[in-house]
C-alpha cells in the first residue's frame, strides 16, 4: 500500500486504467499486459546543490524509462515543485504509446526534479541540472535514453545536459538530448513542431471527411507555444481563427482574428485579453463559441462533463496532453464530434525531436523545408494508420491510436523475446 | 510493523544522533536522503510459457567514503522503505569499522521458493542486467542477504563479467571460494562478534573466558558464535532456534548440538540438555547473551529480567529502543549491532580487496586482519563512550555520522 492510496486515484492509476481498458480487448497474455504497463526502470536520485547562501540543499529527481523495445527511451524532463513519481510514470507510458503511434523508433521515458526553478539563481539552476545529469548519466545516452525540454526546462537546460554528458564522455555527444539551441545542433522547426503537427493532423481529418475548404472557423484554447503556432500556421493556410484564449481570458471575433497580431499583443500585455480587434470574454467562453474546430492547447482536463455539452465544434484536435476527461470524451463521441487524440495529434514535437536526434547522430543538418515535409509525411502516415484501425474495428480515434500503439509495442516485445 | 515505520524509525534514530552534533540543515538532509534509488522491472520467461514481472530495487545511500556496499535479498515482503533503511544502516556500519565503503541494499519482491532453478537464474541475470550500469567493483558491490547465496552471487558475477568482456570478481562478495570468495567469510560475522566480546572483557578488566554464554539463534551466525566462544573456553549453557531452546548449566558442545540439529532440524530434544522455552532463554543467569536471531527480541517486556552483564548484538536490531533503555539503566553493557556484527561486511571488504588484486589470503591472515579491524573499531567507539559519556550505540552512530559528514565536507559538492 502506498501512502497516497487513501487519496483520490493518482494520475498513474488513471493512465493504467485507460490502457487496461484497451488491452482487455486485445489478445495479450497476462504477462505481456503487465510488461506493457509497468515501467522498465525507475531511477530516483538525490540532486545535491551548493546554494548561494553556503549550505547544501537536496532535491529529488527522477528518470523513468517505461519501455525500450522499439528503440531508445525518449521523453522530457520537467522542473516543477509538484513533480512526483506517479506523474512521471504516467507521462513515460504515454510517451511509449505516442512514439509507437507515430512509428518513430523510440520507447517512452520521462524525468523530473521536484524543484521550483524560479527560486534558484541561474548558477544554482545550472548546478542542479549538471548534478541531476551526472546522477542519471549511466542510463541516458543517444542510444539509451534521450531527454528533451518539458515544463520548467528549455533549450538552455538541454545545452547544460549535453555539455555535462559530453565532458563525461570526453567528446561532443549532441544526440544525448533534443530541444537544444540551434547553435548546438537543434533542429530547424522544432519550436513550432507540435503546433505544425496539430495542423497536419487536422488537415488529414478534414480530408477523410471530404471537407476540402479552408473556410472554417477555428477556436484555440491556450496561446502558448502549441496554440500560437497552430493558430498562425492555420491562419496562413487561409483558415479563420475566430477565438483564442489563455489563462488571462479569451477573445472572439466572428470575422476572424490575425493570430500574428494577437500574439504581439500577448507578448506586450501578458494575455490575449484586451486585444483590440476582438471582443474580450471570460476564458471559459472559448468552449461555447460557434466554430468548426476546437484546438485545446493548454492544460489537462479542460474539456469536462460541465462544458463538453456546450462545445459546437465538429472537430477537436488535442494539442495539449490529456485535455479531455473520460466523461467528456463519452459526451463528445455521442454527439459525433471527431476527436484527434493527443497521442496522435501533438506527436509533432517528439517527431521533430526524432529528426534532431537523427541530425545530431549524423552531424548533418536539414533545411526547414525538409523538416516540415518529413514531419508531414510522418503525421499523415500515422493519421491514416490510426484512422484505418478506427474504421476496421469500429472504435473512436483515441481507442484506435492506443490499440495501434499497444500492438506495435507488443509485437516488438514478442519479436525481441526476453533476456536472458 | 508497516514498512513505513522501518524507514521512519531509522530516520528517527539518525536524527537523535545528528541532534548531538553541530551539522547544517543541508548536511542533515544529505545524510537522511539516499543518493540513488533504482526500481526496475525484472522480466522473466516462466516455465509455463508466459512472462512474469517482478519488482527489483537497488538503493545506494551514500558513496562519500567509497563504493556502495550491501546485500541483495529475495523476499515477497521486500519494500522500498525497508531497503532504504537497510542501505542507511550499511553506511553507518561500514563507517564504524572504518572500511572504505558507503552503504547500499537491494532486493527483489519474489518468493524464490516458487521459482524453478532456471527461473531463479534468469531472474538473477535479468535483475543484474537492469542495474548493471550502477554496480561494479568501483561503484556498488552487492553481497548475499535473505534468500540469496554464493550461487546467486556467482550468477551476478558471471552476468556482469560477460557484459564487461572479462572476469570481474570484485563486483560481488560472498562468492563461492572457487570463484574468488574469501576464506573465513562463512563465520566472519560470528568471529567479529566474538572479538568485540573479548574487547569488552578487556575494558572491563575481566581476564578469563571461564564465563557462561547464552546464544539465541542457531543459524549461521548463532552456531558459529557458539562454536568460537566454546573453542575459546566459554561455557555455552543455552542455545535456541525457531524450533525451541535447550539448557545445560554444565555447558553444551555446539559441534554436537549442530549434528543433532542437522538430523532433527532443531536444537530441541538434544539429549545432553533440558528443553526450555525460548522466552526463558533470554533471561537465564549468564555473563554474555548473544542475540543472533531476529530483530526486536529484547523489548520492554523482558529487558528488566535479563541477567547477562554483556549483550552482544550479532543479529540486526535485536533490541528495541525501550528495551535498551532498561538494559542500560541496569548497567548491562550492550555491544550494538553496527559494531558487533560488522565482521561480515569486513570480510566482504577483504574479499573485494583480494578479488581486485587477484591475490588470495590464507584463513589465518583473514582472521588476524579481522581482529585488527574489529578491535580498532571497538576501541574507537569506546573512546567516544568515555569522552562524551554516552552509551555504545550512540557512540557508534556519532562516530559514523561524524566520519561521513567529514567525507562530504572534504569532497565538496559536484559540480
Amino acid at each position: 500500500m502506498t501512502i497516497g492510496s487513501k487519496q483520490k486515484k493518482s494520475v498513474w492509476d488513471m493512465t493504467k486504467e485507460r490502457l487496461n481498458s484497451v488491452m482487455d480487448t486485445l489478445h495479450l497474455s497476462r504477462g505481456l499486459k503487465e510488461y506493457i504497463t509497468e515501467p522498465r526502470k525507475v531511477v530516483e536520485v538525490s540532486v545535491t546543490v551548493k546554494r548561494e547562501k553556503g549550505d547544501i540543499d537536496i532535491f529529488k529527481g527522477w528518470r523513468v524509462q517505461h519501455n525500450t523495445n522499439r528503440g531508445p527511451a525518449k521523453g522530457g524532463i520537467r522542473y516543477h515543485p509538484d513533480a512526483n513519481l506517479d506523474e512521471i510514470k504516467a507521462l513515460a507510458l504515454l510517451m511509449t504509446l505516442k512514439c509507437a503511434v507515430t512509428g518513430i523508433p523510440f520507447g517512452g521515458a520521462k524525468g523530473g526534479v521536484a524543484v521550483d526553478p524560479a527560486t534558484l539563481s541561474k548558477n544554482e539552476l545550472e548546478n542542479l541540472t549538471r548534478r541531476y545529469t551526472f546522477e542519471i548519466i549511466n542510463i541516458i545516452g543517444p542510444e539509451k535514453d534521450i531527454p528533451a525540454p518539458d515544463v520548467g526546462t528549455n533549450a538552455r537546460v538541454m545545452a547544460w545536459i549535453m555539455d555535462t554528458y559530453s565532458i563525461d564522455k570526453g567528446y561532443s555527444v549532441p544526440g544525448v538530448v533534443t530541444g537544444k539551441p540551434i547553435a548546438l545542433g537543434g533542429s530547424q522547426g522544432r519550436e513550432e513542431a507540435t503546433g505544425r503537427g496539430v495542423v497536419y493532423s487536422l488537415l488529414s481529418a478534414l480530408k477523410v471527411h471530404q471537407i476540402d475548404t479552408t473556410d472554417l472557423a477555428i477556436a484555440v484554447q491556450g496561446f502558448g507555444n502549441v496554440g500560437s503556432n497552430a493558430a498562425r500556421i492555420l491562419y496562413d493556410l487561409g483558415f479563420k481563427i475566430v477565438a483564442i484564449s489563455d489563462a488571462g481570458g479569451a477573445i472572439h471575433n466572428k470575422a476572424g482574428i490575425d493570430p500574428h497580431k494577437a500574439f504581439k499583443h500577448t507578448e506586450e500585455a501578458g494575455t490575449v485579453a484586451g486585444y483590440k480587434d476582438a471582443d474580450t470574454m471570460g476564458r471559459d467562453g472559448i468552449f461555447e463559441v460557434d466554430c468548426d474546430v476546437l484546438i485545446p492547447a493548454a492544460l489537462e482536463n479542460q474539456i469536462k462533463k460541465s462544458n463538453a455539452g456546450l462545445i459546437k465544434a465538429k472537430f477537436i484536435a488535442e494539442g495539449a496532453n490529456a485535455p479531455t476527461t473520460l466523461e467528456a470524451d463519452r459526451i463528445l463521441n455521442d454527439k459525433g464530434v471527431f476527436i484527434i487524440p493527443d497521442i496522435l495529434c501533438n506527436a509533432g514535437g517528439v517527431t521533430v525531436s526524432y529528426f534532431e536526434w537523427v541530425q545530431g547522430n549524423d552531424a548533418y543538418f536539414w533545411s526547414k523545408r525538409k523538416v516540415d515535409l518529413s514531419l508531414r509525411d510522418i503525421m499523415e502516415k500515422a493519421f491514416y494508420e490510426v484512422y484505418e484501425v478506427s474504421k476496421e474495428r469500429k472504435v473512436d480515434m483515441r481507442r484506435a491510436a492506443t490499440i495501434l500503439g499497444v500492438e506495435r509495442v507488443a509485437e516488438a516485445v514478442e519479436l525481441r523475446g526476453i533476456y536472458p | 510493523m508497516t514498512d513505513n515505520n522501518v524507514w521512519q524509525m531509522t530516520l528517527d534514530r539518525l536524527d537523535a544522533t545528528m541532534d548531538l552534533l553541530n551539522l547544517t540543515p543541508g548536511i542533515r538532509k544529505y545524510l537522511r536522503t539516499p543518493r540513488k534509488i533504482l526500481e526496475v522491472a525484472v522480466t522473466v520467461k516462466m516455465d509455463n510459457g508466459d512472462i512474469d514481472i517482478f519488482t527489483g530495487f537497488r538503493i545506494q545511500h551514500n558513496t562519500n567514503r567509497g563504493p556502495a556496499k550491501g546485500g541483495i535479498r529475495y523476499h515477497p515482503d521486500v519494500t522500498r522503505d525497508e531497503i532504504k533503511a537497510l542501505a542507511l544502516l550499511m553506511t553507518l556500519k561500514c563507517t564504524v569499522v572504518g572500511i572504505p565503503f558507503g552503504g547500499a541494499k537491494g532486493g527483489v519482491v519474489v518468493d524464490p521458493k516458487k521459482l524453478s532453478l532456471r527461473e531463479l537464474e534468469n531472474l538473477t541475470r535479468r535483475y543484474t542486467f537492469e542495474i548493471i550500469n550502477n554496480i561494479g567493483p568501483d561503484t556498488d558491490i552487492p553481497a548475499p542477504d535473505v534468500n540469496t547465496n554464493p550461487q546467486v552471487m556467482a550468477w551476478i558475477m558471471d552476468t556482469y563479467s560477460i557484459d564487461e568482456g572479462h572476469a570481474v570478481p570484485g563486483v560481488v562478495t560472498g562468492k563461492p571460494i572457487e570463484m574468488g570468495g574469501s576464506l573465513g567469510r562463512e563465520y566472519a560475522t560470528s568471529l567479529g562478534c566474538v572479538y568485540t566480546i573479548l574487547s569488552t572483557l578487556k575494558v572491563k578488566g575481566i581476564d578469563t573466558t571461564d564465563l557462561d554464554a547464552v546464544v539465541q539463534g542457531f543459524g549461521n551466525a548463532g552456531y558459529h558464535c557458539a562454536r568460537i566462544l566454546y573453542d575459546m573456553g566459554f561455557k555455552i549453557i543455552a542455545v535456541s532456534d525457531s524450533g525451541g531452546a535447550i539448557l545445560n548449566k554444565k555447558g553444551l558442545d555446539p559441534y554436537r548440538v549442530l549434528e543433532h540439529k542437522d538430523k532433527t532440524k532443531s536444537v530441541k530434544g538434544y539429549r545432553d540438555a533440558e528443553d526450555i522455552s525460548p522466552e526463558d532463554l533470554l533471561v537465564l543467569e549468564c555473563d554474555v547473551l548473544v542475540p543472533a536471531a531476529l530483530e526486536n527480541q529484547i523489548t520492554e517486556a523482558n529487558a528488566a529480567d535479563i541477567k547477562a552483564s554483556i549483550v552482544a548484538e550479532a543479529a540486526n536490531a535485536p533490541t528495541t529502543p525501550k528495551g535498551e533503555e532498561i538494559l542500560l539503566k541496569n548497567g548491562v553493557f550492550v555491544i550494538p549491532d553496527t559494531l558487533c556484527n560488522a565482521g561480515g561486511v569486513t570480510v566482504s571488504y577483504f574479499e573485494w580487496v583480494q578479488g581486485n588484486l587477484s591475490y588470495f589470503w590464507s584463513e589465518r591472515e583473514v582472521k588476524l586482519k579481522l581482529r585488527d579491524i574489529m578491535e580498532k573499531a571497538f576501541y574507537e567507539v569506546y573512546k567516544v563512550v568515555q569522552d562524551k559519556k554516552v552509551d555504545m550505540r550512540t557512540a557508534a552512530s556519532l562516530l559514523a555520522v561524524e566520519r561521513v559528514a567529514r567525507a562530504i565536507k572534504l569532497r565538496g559538492i559536484y559540480p
